[in-house]
Parts: structure tokens; C-alpha cells; sequence
């Protein structure tokens, strides 16, 4: 059951034609990883999904409606998005920060917050395991910390969508590991949709139910880990030789560095 | 201390500047005559220090929710209406409209006064735009280069303006409330509530752009409507404060900094806060304006802007 759409979507600033236009489907309850060499295109396919950009060709839909006709905060209670590059420092709490999540749901008119919100942001809290942090200054917290909390806002959105750009990047491997788990946790137990984009590819293998490798703009391919993850293709991709282990319950990559 | 008790004790240092400003002066004023209906007394406080006071209430308000305004839209703490070279766009409009037609009402004044400042908010934002977003560096040289060029074209209108007239626009540069009365106050209330209301409804928005335009966007907020909003009401509001007082400096660069590290990032609490805290912060300026070198008196602005200098240059080290 197809929750997203993206149908002959591109992106061409001033001519010059950076993504697509290509076709792409999220299922409802599955997670999507996006990978691919750099400057392929994921963040600009990201920002599309969630609405930041409007393609310069083609259409993107929500469960059948155009995001064209969408307003901004509707969108929002439809899809959350966590970008890589953030302000190196706010000044709020981890409370307050979460808080501002439920930007899409609250009423200008309204000076006290409704029960509803407030419920929301502990059970992101809870979720996240950041309660403990809710009265920390945000600029206080590690990166694993950090990124967990901004998880944690866009889940206070409650969007169907979670849309994740490189989760684990700069992150310690304890802190990746940290990451993972909340991920997989949303995704196997609360049947969250996840769409993410990574450069690890064993961090896509493991959570993914499905990979979509990018080349230069364009959809290389769309398929199960066991499938995307075979040195042949990821030597096309990449331009780097892989080796796959296979045989465990999702497919291992080792890079071949030159000695 | 809880916010609210905070803003209680502000709403106590406003009122206290009301009591003070209308109460105090170079003339030494009895109460009791005034009340009594002794009419030099009577005059002094009701027709010179009451309305006095209230227009540096409302103006200093008027003048620290611009700055908190442009401090967050931009998320850079120098940021406020006179860096930004929106007051010195005012000024010039505001001259301008007195060269061309000296006759001109206050209606008049106001008018080319806020399109000043909207020209000047035009070129200052068009000059950082990027397609990723604004680059708030470049926006602080902008704002420098056009408060630069708007006090030559300013200069260059005086040379041709009679002497007389010339006098008084200086005067006026300097910023000050000498010449007022209620008609002043009755003009530049509206401003100063349209200004409270639009920040209040927006507040949600200033919040969430403090933590970036990607993340405000993603939250749902339409970010360039938001700005467009912020900079043509708060455009107005100091269009309408300039015409009346001058282009009064860094009551919007202190007041809003000096209230963030007390009161927290929240604008539901910065909002009131710093119309109540400008306010009062600007009357009690303006009293030492009038009092301080009695009988002669200062304007205004440059007891502002010798608070202001040094504040500046403290926030410049504090972010090192």
C-alpha cells in the first residue's frame, strides 16, 4: 500500500537538472533507506519527500493527495522531517525543543497548551529514552544525545512519515548503535514509517526493508537489502570495491581499501 | 522566580517609570498644586510630562519588540531596527517628506517614514537573500552600508534645506521626545498594539526559527511568510516611532538582550517583557535627558546610544 508518492519528480535549479525526474514509492509501516556517493542526490530527494522544496518537475502525493494542494503545517502532521545540518546551538530545553513539535497541532489563539500536547511530548520523551534530559539546555548534550531529542521532536509531531537525513552521521559507534536501536524500535514495534538517508551501508542493511541506491540524480535501482547489497551493484554505485558476507539475517558490506 | 512573577516585577519598573517620568523634571512641580488645579502645575503634568512619558513608554516598547523581533527572524543578536539601517531608512523617508513639503502633518511624516523603512528592510534582506536562506554576516554589512548612505542623503538634504529647517532636522536626528503632546501618543498607540498583537500571534514561529529555518520548516512553518509578516509590521511600527521621536538607537539591541538571559528563550515571556522593560527603559532615559543637565536638555538618543556603544562591544566580546 503505497503511502507516498513521487511520480516523474526532478529538481533543476537555474537549468541545471540535480535529481531525476524519477518515480518513487514509500509503503505505510515499511522503511526506506536512501544511499548513494555524495552529491547523488539524498538530501534533495529528502527535502522533496518532506516538503521543503517544490519539484521543478513532476508530483509528489500523500495517500493520493497532491502536496501542491497541501498547506505547510498540514504537511507537517502528515510527514516529519530530521535534517543533518542543524544551528550548532539553540537556546532551549530538551522539554522545550520537543515541545516545539507540536508546532502543526497548536492553536495561535490558544496561551495554555491542551492536554493532548503535553501527553505527546512525554510519550516522545519516553519513547526516545530522553526523559531524563527533558530540563538539560540542549546545547549541553552529546551528539548521540542530541540526535535522539531532535528524533524525538519530529516523533512529538506525530506524522506517519519519519524522514531522517544521515541519523548516524558524526556519531560515535556506541552512539550509532544508540540510534539504531531507537530506529529499529519506532520501526518493528510502532510500525513507523521511516524513510533515511546513509552512508552506513551495514546501518541501511539493518533497518531497511527496502534500498534505494542514487547515482548522480538518477534511481539506480529499488530493492531488499539482499538484493542492492551485492558487490556488483555497489561497485557501480560507489566506484569502490565491496565484499558481501552473506548468510546472517541481513547482508554485511566490508569495504576494500586500498593497502 | 516564575516568568509570571517576573513580568510582575516589570510591570512594577513600567509603572514606576510612568510615576517617575511625570513626577520629576528640571521644574520642581508639587503634586498637590497640580491636583489642586494650580494652573502652571496643572499644565506642566498633564500637558508636558503625562503625555511625555507615555509616548518614551510606548516608543521604547515599540522599539525593543522591533529588536526582539529582528534578533530571532534573523537568529543573530545584533540584529535590531537601527544596525539594520531600518531606522536610518525612516529618518531619510521621514526627512525627506519635511524638505519636499515643510508643511507636511504628522499623517504625512509617518507615511514616508514607513516607506523608508520598508525600502530600507527591502534592500537590507534582498542584499542576504541566498536560495538557501538568508546569510545574517552580509545582512549586518548591509544594514551598515545603508545606514551610511542614508545619513549622506540625509546630509545632502540639509545643504539644501533653509537653515532654520536644517536645525530642526537635526535636532530631530538626534532622537528626542521634547516636542509632544497627546496627539503624538494617540498616533503611535495603534502602531505599538498592532506590534504586540503580530508578535503574540507569531509567537510559536519566533520560537521555532531560533532553532533554524530547515528545522522550522520541517516543524510546518512557512518561514518566508513568517519573515515577510515580521519585517513589514515591525517596518511600520518603527516607521511610526521615527516620525514622532527620530531615529532613536539601541533601545532595541539592549532591552531584548538583557532580557533573554533572565527570562529564557521563550517569546510568550520576551513578548510582554520587552514592551513593558523598553518602555520603562526609555522613560527613564528620557527623564534623565531632561534632568540631568537642567535646564538645558539633552535629546534623548544620545543617552541611548551612550548605554548602547558600550553594550554593543559587551555582546561583540561575550560571543567570543
Amino acid at each position: 500500500m503505497s503511502l507516498m508518492a513521487a511520480q516523474g519528480v526532478g529538481w533543476k535549479p537555474e537549468g541545471r537538472q540535480v535529481l531525476g525526474p524519477l518515480d518513487l514509492e514509500v509503503r505505510r509501516g515499511e522503511c526506506l533507506a536512501l544511499v548513494g556517493p555524495n552529491g547523488a542526490g539524498k538530501t534533495t530527494l529528502l527535502r522533496l519527500l518532506a516538503g521543503l522544496l517544490s519539484p521543478d518537475q513532476g508530483e509528489l502525493s500523500f495517500e493520493g493527495t497532491p502536496y501542491s494542494s497541501l498547506e505547510r503545517r498540514s504537511l507537517a502532521r502528515r510527514v516529519a522531517y530530521v535534517p543533518q545540518l542543524r544551528p550548532a546551538s539553540v537556546p532551549f530545553t530538551v522539554r522545550e525543543l520537543v515541545l516545539q513539535g507540536r508546532y502543526p497541532h497548536l492553536s495561535r489563539f490558544r496561551l495554555a497548551l491542551s492536554t493532548e500536547d503535553i501527553a505527546a511530548v512525554e510519550e516522545a520523551l519516553e519513547r526516545t529514552g530522553t526523559g531524563h534530559l527533558a530540563e538539560r539546555p540542549v546545547d549541553r548534550l552529546s551528539g548521540g544525545e542530541r540526535q535522539s531529542v531532535y528524533i524525538a521532536a519530529a516523533l512529538a509531531q506525530q506524522s506517519a512519515v519519519l524522514v531522517l537525513d544521515e541519523p548516524t552521521t558524526y556519531l560515535d559507534a556506541g552512539h550509532q548503535r544508540d540510534v539504531c536501536a531507537l530506529l529499529a524500535r519506532l520501526h518493528r514495534e510502532a510500525g513507523q514509517t521511516i524513510v533515511l538517508a546513509t552512508h552506513d551501508l551495514n546501518f541501511a542493511s539493518t533497518l531497511a526493508d527496502r534500498i534505494a541506491a542514487l547515482v548522480c540524480g538518477t534511481l539506480l535501482a529499488c530493492d531488499t537489502p539482499e538484493r542492492i547489497l551485492v558487490p556488483e551493484l555497489l561497485g557501480r554505485v560507489f566506484q569502490a570495491p565491496f565484499t558481501v558476507v552473506a548468510g546472517g539475517p541481513r547482508p554485511v558490506t566490508l569495504l576494500a581499501l586500498p593497502s | 522566580m516564575k516568568p509570571g512573577a517576573k513580568l510582575g516585577l516589570l510591570l512594577g519598573l513600567w509603572l514606576l517609570a510612568l510615576a517617575a517620568g511625570t513626577l520629576l523634571g528640571g521644574q520642581s512641580l508639587s503634586l498637590g498644586s497640580a491636583l489642586a488645579g494650580e494652573p502652571t502645575a496643572a499644565a506642566i503634568l498633564w500637558q508636558l510630562r503625562l503625555p511625555r512619558a507615555l509616548l518614551a513608554l510606548l516608543a521604547g516598547g515599540v522599539l525593543a519588540l522591533s529588536g526582539l523581533s529582528f534578533q530571532s527572524v534573523f537568529r543573530n543578536p545584533l540584529a535590531e531596527p537601527y544596525t539594520l539601517g531600518v531606522a536610518g531608512g525612516a529618518a531619510l523617508g521621514a526627512v525627506l517628506a519635511l524638505v519636499a513639503f515643510p508643511q507636511a502633518a504628522l499623517v504625512g511624516v509617518g507615511i514616508a517614514s514607513f516607506l523608508g523603512a520598508l525600502a530600507a528592510t527591502a534592500v537590507v534582506v534582498g542584499l542576504s537573500f541566498r536560495r538557501e536562506g538568508l546569510e545574517t554576516s552580509t545582512l549586518l554589512l548591509a544594514g551598515v552600508a545603508i545606514s551610511v548612505s542614508s545619513s549622506a542623503l540625509i546630509l545632502f538634504l540639509e545643504f539644501f534645506a533653509d537653515p532654520h529647517r536644517t536645525f530642526q532636522i537635526v535636532r530631530w536626528l538626534m532622537g528626542g521626545l521634547a516636542v509632544v503632546g497627546y496627539r503624538e501618543v494617540l498616533w503611535l498607540a495603534p502602531f505599538a498594539l498592532a506590534e504586540l498583537l503580530l508578535l503574540l500571534a507569531l509567537r510559536w514561529e519566533l520560537n521555532l526559527l531560533l532553532t533554524g529555518e530547515e528545522t522550522a520548516a520541517a516543524r510546518g512553518v512557512d518561514v518566508g511568510r513568517t519573515r515577510l509578516l515580521m519585517l513589514a509590521g515591525v517596518s511600520l511600527a518603527v516607521g511610526a516611532v521615527v516620525a514622532v521621536a527620530g531615529p532613536i538607537g539601541f533601545v532595541g539591541l539592549i532591552v531584548p538582550n538583557a532580557l533573554r538571559s533572565r527570562l529564557g528563550p521563550d517569546h510568550l515571556h520576551l513578548i510582554p517583557a520587552s514592551l513593558l522593560a523598553g518602555g520603562a527603559f526609555l522613560a527613564l532615559c528620557d527623564l534623565g535627558a531632561r534632568t540631568l543637565l537642567a535646564p538645558a536638555e539633552l535629546p534623548v538618543g544620545v543617552l541611548t546610544a551612550a548605554a548602547g556603544g558600550p553594550f554593543f562591544l559587551w555582546l561583540l566580546l561575550r560571543r567570543r
